[in-house]
């Protein structure tokens, strides 16, 4: 097992080596001007001379992305978790939640960047908002789960919906959680960029607005390799985090 | 085909119960129209937060081609991406079921690609493709197709290797295996990612048109964001949502016909 | 490199041989700064009533957008012409090697102002410091900056931040002085607090002129094809002549491809546009005239600003022949 998971990583290591060498060769071959693809390694020059900058600018957006994820998470899994203690307000809400998701969440970006301006706030309102749709929906199906059997089974011990909330329900629902919560960590840096290229103060979605605009396209790439390791860092961050709390599924 | 008609319950009683179903939708909607407009006017909300249903339709009704026209665009746009993407997710995932080395030099390229703001590139798209319809249908593709080979390949990796065995000793060719049993067999969680797809391919769509085009609800959105003409946003989010639903809820009807032994939950 | 030369060479040859085959008119496009809207009625116009096609030229408008770049679609040779960003786009794109060339400009004075409430503590450019001014980081900030630099105050004493989508925090207060153009935004925040309320600066007041929206062609479509060059100036000549003389028909065009526009704004936007076209050189020299002094003066700025790196040949970035070739009866108004 650990063998093939070796041999798996190296295949994956070469896998990104050729596209990185196709890449170079592609754009260092037919000398593709820097506003058509600049070569990778210009890109990784950029990003090392612009580190300082792209450091700021990451920050900013994370800020943004973190303060969204976690104000969505709360949100959706709160709606979700009230909803199973008032069963009857389910139809009302489930229907009012899925009208307001079947516009695509970008769709609201202009109404929200009027309404708040293109501060901090709009951000991470737009990141809320894509979260909580995911996590809600993910955490009421987590919730479902439960086999019936079982809280007739608590019941009959005098467990009380509050007890039933916390031993059954939320455990059994934690996995469906855990991979909302991790499937919205790239979302929520994605929309935190979409959001700063239509309005912002500041961000690595402002940076690659402005280097389109100077006509600075290895800029434009290094911002996106900075947005692209950092969705990664926080994918993986969450991953681990939910093998941790996970122990009992992987043994 | 033939066999899924077969197994859908009798007619009368369905088609009684979903007249039902659109009653119950249809005064459901009717019922959030006058909350709206009863609020608004209730509470005197400001325009610039939420203007009164009324004024969205009239609004739309004032220029009904435009929004109508928008519709088609980005409806097109939407189905190309999301058919394309959907195509080549399902043929990616068995490319990636037959040959294993492929899968693990792959698929994290994928991951990653999976993690660059769209929009970012949305210049480049333009540059490539031009300012045509594919262009928008690239960045609905490119949205469209990952999620659905996460969720192909978890399918065909989930038959039972006893089924495989057996057919494979009737003398059943990789591609009868393939097409009767694999896709079959993957299809319930295929289309749960088909569904997600369905909105993705329209927000690439959507995104997409902030590139530079004429026609289009993308294009509505951002010209009434730029003259803060708050009527006209919520007019075009109106129409997307239509489309929204509309499209999903036919995703939705075409899994429960193909899937009606085992749609997920 | 062998092969590109190659593709160049048939490439040539295939525009070379074009139009002698036939008479079937040359595919082009022109590629706008901004959504369809009255700022460019005269191309619509022009594309309408078919100038474009006397010319031999089947023309495609492709509107522009938040994150687009007219400068890098011509220069790539994804759209033929292009109504650039303006004499500060072109400078930076030929700094940064984009082989483009402006062949017009639009707007021969500075179409933005930098505008205030009358009642409100800035009365004077002195009365900028340490007050929040909001402005485009996209070369409306180096206009600010320089007229600030006239009057002696130092970048940082402002409170400068980036501008964008909305007028509403300048009319809710939450801004001093707000960026705007007399077409669009000033529009918007006169509808809304009314004109006498307003206080505005204007930069030609400080000895600062920033010509903007730029026609630009490729270099290669410069040398290649002078003839569709001439024709694209003389039918969009031709089309604005028609949009000034005729407003409302030019509004009914715009809002015939963006009918959710807003009439009045769009009339308000043709008769800005139109002072702002006809103004400077354009009086005496017609339509889309480029003044060297003018462009001299705005890259100079732009050299101080750093936000070119190394002066610019401005006789190979600005190329008046195609619109001198004209007759002058086909330029002026």
């Amino acid at each position: 097992m650990t063998a093939h998971k070796s041999l798996a990583v190296q295949r994956g290591i070469l896998g990104a080596l050729l596209l990185i060498g196709l890449w170079e060769g592609v754009a260092r071959g037919f000398a593709l001007p820097a506003y058509v693809l600049p070569a990778m390694s210009d890109v990784l020059l950029g990003v090392w001379s612009k580190r300082a900058m792209l450091a700021e600018a990451a920050a900013y957006t994370l800020t943004e992305a973190l303060l969204g994820y976690g104000l969505g998470a709360l949100v959706g899994i709160g709606l979700a978790v009230a909803l199973t203690l008032v069963p009857r307000a389910r139809g009302v809400v489930v229907t009012a939640v899925t009208a307001v998701n079947s516009v695509p969440v970008v769709a609201y970006s202009p109404l929200i960047l009027l309404w708040c301006g293109i501060g901090l706030a709009s951000k991470v309102v737009m990141v809320a908002l894509a979260v909580s749709f995911t996590l809600f929906l993910s955490t009421l199906a987590g919730l479902d789960r439960v086999d019936r059997r079982s809280i007739d089974l608590m019941r009959s011990f005098g467990a009380g919906r509050l007890a039933l909330l916390w031993r059954l329900r939320l455990p059994t629902a934690l996995p469906l959680i855990l991979a909302g919560l991790r499937v919205s960590t790239v979302r929520s840096i994605i929309v935190a960029i979409v959001t700063e290229m239509l309005g912002a103060y500041g961000g690595l979605g402002w940076v690659i607005y402005q280097a389109v605009l100077q006509i600075d396209f290895v800029q434009v790439w290094s911002a996106i390799v900075v947005a692209s390791a950092a969705s990664l860092l926080f994918f993986g961050l969450v991953g681990l985090a939910e093998r941790r709390l996970l122990f009992w599924k992987a043994s | 085909m033939s066999a899924a008609l077969a197994a859908s319950p009798p007619a009368a009683p369905r088609a009684a119960g979903l007249a039902r179903r659109i009653g119950l939708r249809v005064a459901a909607l009717l019922a959030v129209a006058l909350a709206w407009e009863g609020l608004v006017i209730l509470f005197g909300i400001r325009p610039f937060y939420l203007p009164r249903l009324s004024a969205v339709l009239a609004a739309i009704l004032a220029t009904p081609g435009a929004y109508a026209a928008g519709f088609l665009r980005t409806l097109t746009e939407t189905l190309i991406g999301f058919v394309t993407g959907g195509a080549f997710g399902v043929a990616v995932a068995v490319a990636f079921l037959r040959c294993r080395t492929l899968r693990e030099m792959v698929f994290p390229l994928f991951v990653v690609s999976q993690t660059i703001p769209v929009i970012a590139f949305g210049a480049l798209v333009v540059l490539w493709f031009g300012n045509t319809l594919m262009a928008k249908a690239v960045i609905a593709f490119y949205l469209t197709f990952f999620p659905v080979t996460v969720n192909a390949l978890i399918g065909l990796e989930s038959v039972d290797p006893r089924q495989i065995a057996l057919m494979r000793s009737f003398g059943a060719s990789p591609r009868q295996i393939l097409t009767r049993l694999q896709l079959p067999s993957a299809l319930p969680q295929t289309f749960v990612a088909l569904r997600l797809a369905a909105s993705l391919s329209l927000v690439g769509a959507i995104v997409g048109e902030w590139f530079g085009d004429t026609t289009g609800l993308g294009v509505l959105l951002l010209q009434a964001m730029y003259n803060e003409n708050v009527v006209a946003i919520w007019a075009a989010l109106l129409v997307s949502a239509l489309l929204g639903t509309g499209f999903y809820a036919a995703v939705a009807f075409l899994e429960r016909r193909l899937v009606f032994w085992g749609a997920e939950q | 490199m062998l092969k590109r030369r190659h593709l160049l060479a048939a490439l040539a040859a295939v525009m070379l041989a074009g139009p002698a085959a036939a008479a079937e008119p040359v595919k082009a496009s022109l590629r706008l700064k901004w959504l369809p809207q009255a700022q460019f009625a005269g191309f619509y116009v022009a594309a309408q009533k078919g100038y474009y096609k006397a010319e031999g030229i089947d023309l495609t408008i492709n509107p522009g957008g938040p994150n687009l770049l007219a400068e890098n679609l011509v220069a790539t040779g994804a759209d033929t012409f292009g109504l650039s960003g303006g004499s500060d786009s072109v400078l930076a794109a030929r700094d940064k090697g984009l082989p483009v060339v402006c062949i017009g400009v639009s707007h021969q004075v500075t179409p933005f102002v930098f505008v205030t409430r009358k009642d409100g503590a800035v009365k004077t450019l002195q009365d900028f410091k340490g007050r929040t001014v909001t402005t485009w980081f996209t070369g409306a900030n180096h206009v600010l900056n320089a007229i600030l630099a006239k009057e002696g105050i130092q970048p940082g004493e402002v409170k400068i931040q980036p501008q964008q989508v909305s007028v509403t925090p300048f009319v809710d207060g939450a801004v001093d002085v707000a960026t705007a153009t007399y077409y669009n935004e000033l529009y918007a925040i006169q509808s809304r607090m009314g004109k006498e309320t307003l206080r505005t600066f204007v930069a030609e007041d400080y000895g600062v002129t920033f010509p903007r929206d730029t026609l630009i062609v490729s270099e290669t479509t410069l040398k290649d094809k002078p003839e569709l060059v001439k024709g694209f100036l003389r039918a969009s000549i031709r089309g604005w002549r028609d949009a000034f003389a005729d407003p409302k028909a030019a509004v009914d065009t715009v809002m015939a491809i963006a009918p959710t526009l807003d009439r009045a704004h769009q009339e308000f936007m043709l008769a800005e546009v139109k002072r702002l076209m006809t103004a400077g050189a354009a009086k005496e020299k017609g339509l889309f005239a480029i003044d060297p002094a003018a462009i001299a003066k705005a890259h100079d700025l732009l050299l101080q600003a750093k936000v070119i790196g190394k002066p610019v040949d401005l006789t190979s970035a600005f190329e008046s022949r195609p619109l001198d070739a004209l007759s002058s009866a086909d330029r002026q108004l």
